[in-house]
């Protein structure tokens, strides 16, 4: 059993299958992002908007890599659309696409690390795509305010720059820690 | 600790709409209102947000606190916008060759030579007020469509309206499933905080530099994310006795879309569609009707 799941795990059609387990991840991923994100959101950033510290943002991030682009993709993109929704403060469909990204990005890095994290360069591994999905999420989300909110490129950089920070630092710090929780609580569980 | 929906249960006509139709017109709208800076379609479009908004029947003590924050927000974005820019905030429209200057603002800038910074006065012309408040415009209209979704939509709506407007049938349920999701990972939250607090963890007094501060959060955030990850496999079984996924699924709530809200979601969709053709004819047509996207539409009296 043990072989035939570490071959079935080595493929691409299981980094991009659907199936119950993930469905349910996507729904755990995104109700944890949403809930944290909403008893943070009162902890603002001195930027140009609405730019909250934000130590959730490393649930996305977590459940990326270790579940796949699909559940970090609707982690990010449904989780902030939860917490905005219980926030009161409505749909805003350009940061749920942009905090989506950074989740899928960071699921990318199941093709390097199959989920494992057990040793330091997959963590490691891990963490490289989780800053690139930062970047690249928020670079969208904030430069598409050029587009839909009619920004100039140096506002569109206020916004970017501090969010960027803010969630780089919470999550190249809190992932590696949550990875080698969850590997704990595997062995725990048998499954790792 | 709780997290409580915002949801009213209340009769009134947005209510009564449609969850696709709300989330249609919003999509719809926003896509549409970022293609122009014509003052006149931005003032129209405030006014038909402002309309739906009172349809709503939302009171202010209900809302305020996120208009507060949408308030600020935009008035933040306008202004810090138009002093980044260095007064040359208008963008996307015609502009006259030379704008009609009501004052300069001394303020300072940067140089392309030394000291690289130095006195730069920032322009304050017709055209410059009349884009600021049309983003103004823009941006309320959008928040007077956005706001009220989640005060007049029942969360138990979202993920079947999601699987009507396309979704598929997993990411749908997903949707569903995070919306219960939510008090059970609130009420861990909170269960988890009290029993860190009872160990000497006090989350508002983390003592420390940023760094030392974020991984001190860990003793709430980890057994939160582990402890649901764990209870999540009850989920996993239970769902894969049941058979999920094998078949097509069917919903315990159906939507049905009354006329006003097909006529609602036609409208949208077709208005999109019309300030997107408009958009694009406005390339090849310096005047006229169809270039009226690309104009702020400034009376002459103002700027002749």
């Amino acid at each position: 059993m043990a072989v035939s799941e570490g071959r079935e795990e080595r493929s691409r059609p299981t980094i991009w299958g659907i199936g119950v387990r993930q469905v349910v991840y996507m729904a755990l991923g995104a109700a944890l992002y949403g809930g944290l994100s909403y008893l943070t959101n009162i902890l603002q950033l001195p930027a140009t908007s609405n730019v909250s510290f934000r130590p959730g943002i490393v649930i996305p991030l977590f459940f990326g890599v270790v579940f796949g682009p699909w559940v970090g993709l609707f982690t990010g993109g449904v989780g902030n659309f939860l917490g905005d929704y219980i926030s009161g403060y409505g749909v805003y469909w350009n940061w749920d696409v942009g905090n989506g990204i950074i989740g899928l990005i960071a699921g990318l890095a199941l093709y390097f690390t199959w989920g494992r994290y057990y040793r330091v360069a997959s963590i490691v591994t891990a963490e490289i795509f989780g800053v690139v999905g930062i970047l690249v999420g928020l670079g969208f989300a904030a430069y598409s305010d050029i587009w839909v909110s009619k920004y100039n490129f140096a506002a569109a950089t206020g916004n970017f720059v501090p969010a960027a920070l803010s969630d780089l630092i919470n999550g190249i710090i809190l992932l590696p820690i949550l990875l080698v929780a969850y590997n704990a609580a595997t062995r725990r569980m048998g499954r790792g | 600790m709780l997290i409580n929906f915002p949801y009213i249960d209340r009769d009134s006509p947005v209510h009564r709409l449609d969850t696709r139709a709300k989330f249609i017109l919003l999509l719809a709208y926003g896509f549409a209102v970022a293609q122009t800076s014509n003052f006149w379609l931005m003032l129209g479009g405030f006014i038909l947000a402002a309309y739906y908004y009172k349809q709503a029947h939302l009171k202010w003590s209900e809302t305020k606190r996120a208009w507060y924050l949408i308030i600020a927000l935009n008035v933040m974005i306008i202004f810090v916008n138009y002093f980044l820019s260095g007064g040359a905030v208008v963008q996307g429209v015609d502009l006259p060759r030379h704008q009609h200057v009501l004052y300069y603002l001394p303020f300072l800038g940067l140089k392309g030579h030394f000291p690289f910074i130095g006195p730069t006065p920032l322009l304050i012309s017709v055209e410059s007020i009349t884009f600021m408040i049309t983003q103004g415009l823009r941006n309320f209209s959008i928040a007077l469509f956005a706001i009220p979704i989640p005060y007049t939509t029942n969360p138990s709506d979202i993920g079947i309206a999601f699987k009507r407007m396309g979704l598929p049938d997993k990411f749908a349920y997903a949707v569903d499933l995070s919306f219960r999701f939510l008090p059970t990972v609130a009420r861990d939250f909170g269960t988890t905080l009290d029993a860190q607090r009872a160990r000497g963890f006090e989350i508002d007094k983390l003592r420390g530099g940023i760094f030392t501060k974020i991984a001190r959060l860990a003793p709430m955030v980890v057994p939160v994310v582990i402890g649901s990850i764990v209870g999540a496999e009850d989920i996993i079984s239970a769902m894969e006795l049941r058979c999920f996924g094998v078949g097509k699924r069917t919903w315990f709530t159906e939507l049905h879309a009354r006329r006003i809200d097909k006529i609602i979601i036609t409208l949208s969709i077709a208005g999109f569609f019309a300030i997107t053709l408009l958009n694009i004819l406005g390339n090849y047509y310096a005047t006229g009707f169809l270039h009226v996207l690309h104009v702020q539409g400034i009376p002459a009296f103002l700027a002749p």
